[in-house]
């Protein structure tokens, strides 16, 4: 039986060109270009070689707005069989939970699923908080942080990095695989495939194509609201200029101050 | 277990008392981490006369438990068994969540390590939380119980003051390194509730195979870090790095790209993907400071740079800047340093 494999994937705003409104202090999004957020590019590349020894069908999910579908066309030319963008107006403005049940829920739909991924964390968001939402709202077991994922007869084997360490576990299928950012390659687009993908086009799933109602997804069903943004100030520092002649001046200061300490503590 | 289900809000907000922490562990040791939940969680607790609230899971956790009693922990809810020695996600987050189905406590606090982040998500599901990550700030409004949690965003330019109004508990994790570890208390008097921990086999499908260790250095344990950046131009230039940490009892940082081009091992990096330290003296030589390394030190309490480039944007961070070559100014920095030392150990000795 072919193995079906899910991709979820975000459109972000690229980090090197983020505006914030001063007005406002949200991001100005018509001033920013949107681009895939890395992590999940590896993701899908983790996916796509899963398909190379195995011919599994790969589709990519996406929750987003409609422009999300050129980074949908990007997974499809790089390989993906299958791309499916759940898009509403009442999916704006969720947290983490929203997002993962209208993904989860997305992912019911489509039918069998036995591995899913996940990019370690979005660019924007950045809470690595989404993957095992969906593994728990779909009651599987998940591996989280891996820098390599092979699939074994029935079973992922995968390595996590943790602060300590390594760890290599082995999970039998379905499981949600959440892959670390530059942890892979991944390959190129093909032009052929564009223009197949950019022909076809892309499935758009509304709420009610998923089964979801209005009042669970998006702003209202998200337990978490934010309050306020504050610009971060920064502690003054007073960058006092030292001269390489009078580094001995400056050892004394760090010592008088018990910020340099020569004896043993 | 959760099902495809919306969150509910919770129906009784007061019924939801007490602050519960997650107390992460290695080998059934208490990381430091879990001790830096412990000293924010006692704080918030303690500002709403509530109780702490310790969840602990191994395989043999009743000294840990002790320890974290003698850092104040009021209640340890602490499951035991040999499925639990190391971190497993089912198995975790179905004991976690049973817990706080039970206990219905009104804020629950997670390390954002990437095991915390790996279990917060799934308890915070299973529970209909609201769950706000990496936090760096954390407090709570005296009256309404509500939790203030606040999380950098947008490449760390501003602070996202985030809330839960309706759903409980209401969680967060916590950025590792933030936070300072507690004091102990005088005399610690805190209720251990261990029980025997029966685990469904279903949720056990999950082998773990090996851990590697890395020979890690923890950087965030050491009062000076003498990081090194692309402006050493070779491997090599780790060396003085060394041994002036060495002569003022620091470590050696560094800057990620050094840690890329494999001049030092990953455990050494400072940052945004490295680790965050808070030293009492930085040294920063031949580090640009670019947002994502200034991420991980900007909290120092005194920040030195040295850098050819007067421009540089590490300025902004110092609080003393030596304009000039390191391969300069650090073998200078020796020297003055083990003279003053020498001029030290004479006067004692008169
Ligand atoms: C997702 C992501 C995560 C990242 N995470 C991290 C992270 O955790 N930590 C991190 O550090 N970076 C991180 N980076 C990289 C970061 O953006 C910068 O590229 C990096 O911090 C720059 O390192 P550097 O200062 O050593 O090198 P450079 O920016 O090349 O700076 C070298 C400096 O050395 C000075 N110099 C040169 N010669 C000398 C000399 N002889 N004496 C004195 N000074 C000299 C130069 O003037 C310059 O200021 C991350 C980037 C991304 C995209
Ligand atoms: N709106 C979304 N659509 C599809 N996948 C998403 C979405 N948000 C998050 N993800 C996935 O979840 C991962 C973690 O995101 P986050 O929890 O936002 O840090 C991302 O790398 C994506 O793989």
């Amino acid at each position: 039986m072919t193995l079906e494999i899910i991709v979820m994937v975000k459109q972000v705003p690229d980090k090197q060109e983020v505006v914030i409104d001063p007005v406002t202090m949200n991001l100005n999004r018509s001033l920013t270009r949107n681009v895939t957020n890395s992590a999940d590019e590896n993701a899908l590349e983790a996916a796509l070689r899963i398909k190379d020894k195995t011919g599994a069908n790969v589709t990519v999910i996406s929750m987003g707005p409609p422009q999300a579908e050129t980074t949908m066309i990007e997974c499809l030319a790089r390989g993906a069989d299958r791309a499916i963008l759940a898009s509403d107006r009442f999916f704006g403005g969720a947290d983490t939970y929203p997002t993962g049940l209208t993904i989860a829920a997305t992912i019911s739909k489509t039918g069998k699923f036995d591995i899913i991924f996940a990019g370690e964390e979005s660019s924007d968001s950045s809470t690595g908080h989404v993957g095992p939402g969906v593994a728990e709202f779909l009651d599987i077991d998940q591996i989280t942080y891996a820098s390599s994922v092979e699939y074994e007869d029935g079973h992922v084997i995968a390595e996590r990095e943790l602060e300590g360490g390594t760890e290599v576990v082995k999970v039998p299928l379905p499981v949600l695989v959440t892959v670390l950012l530059n942890s892979n390659t991944p390959r190129m687009q093909t032009l052929r495939r564009k223009i197949d993908a950019t022909r076809k086009g892309i499935e758009m799933w509304d709420h009610d194509r998923i089964g979801l109602q209005p009042e669970w997804v998006g702003v209202r069903g998200s337990p978490t609201i934010v309050r306020k943004m504050n610009p971060i100030r920064e502690r003054e520092r007073a960058a006092k200029k030292i001269e390489v002649s009078s580094i001995g001046d400056l050892v004394d200061e760090l010592y008088e101050k018990k910020i340099l300490k020569l004896e043993d503590e | 277990m959760a099902g495809i289900k919306f969150a509910t809000p919770a129906a009784n907000l007061d019924e939801y008392r007490n602050v519960f922490v997650f107390l992460e562990t290695r080998e059934d040791k208490l990381i430091k981490p879990a001790l830096e939940m412990i000293g924010v969680g006692k704080r918030i607790a303690e500002k709403v006369g509530e109780k702490l609230y310790c969840v602990l899971l191994g395989e043999n956790i009743k000294k840990e438990a002790d320890v974290a009693v003698s850092y104040g922990c009021d209640v340890i809810l602490g499951a035991e068994s040999p499925a639990l020695s190391t971190y497993r996600t089912l198995p975790y987050s179905r004991i976690i969540s049973d817990f706080v189905k039970e206990e219905k406590p009104n804020i629950f606090l997670i390390p954002a390590t990437r095991n915390g982040r790996d279990l917060a998500s799934r308890i915070a599901v299973s529970c209909e939380a609201g769950v706000t990550a990496d936090c760096t700030e954390l407090d709570v409004e005296q009256d309404t119980r509500i939790l203030s949690a606040n999380r950098p965003t947008y490449g760390e330019s501003m602070l996202a003051e985030i809330l839960c109004r309706k759903h409980r508990p209401q969680m967060a994790t916590a950025r590792p390194g933030i936070f300072p570890v507690p004091e102990k208390v005088e005399s610690p008097k805190g209720e251990i509730r261990i029980k025997k921990a029966s685990i469904d086999q279903s949720l056990l499908r999950k082998e773990v195979l090996e851990f590697r260790k890395k020979n890690t250095v923890d950087l965030t344990d050491s009062k000076v870090v003498v990081s090194g950046g692309m402006g050493l131009g070779k491997p090599e230039g780790f060396k003085i790095l060394k041994d002036l940490a060495d002569e003022i009892g620091g470590v050696v940082g560094s800057s990620r790209p050094t840690v890329d081009m494999e001049w030092i091992t990953r455990d050494h990096q400072v940052g945004q993907t490295g680790q965050t330290v808070r030293p009492r003296l930085y040294i920063a030589a031949g580090i640009s400071g670019k947002i994502q390394h200034i991420m991980g030190m900007k909290n120092s309490e005194t920040i030195l740079s040295i850098n050819t480039d007067p421009g540089a944007e590490i300025l902004k961070y110092s609080d003393y800047v030596i304009n000039a070559d390191l391969y300069e100014a650090i073998p200078a920095l020796l020297d003055s340093i083990k003279e003053k030392k020498k001029n030290l150990a004479k006067a004692t000795k008169k």
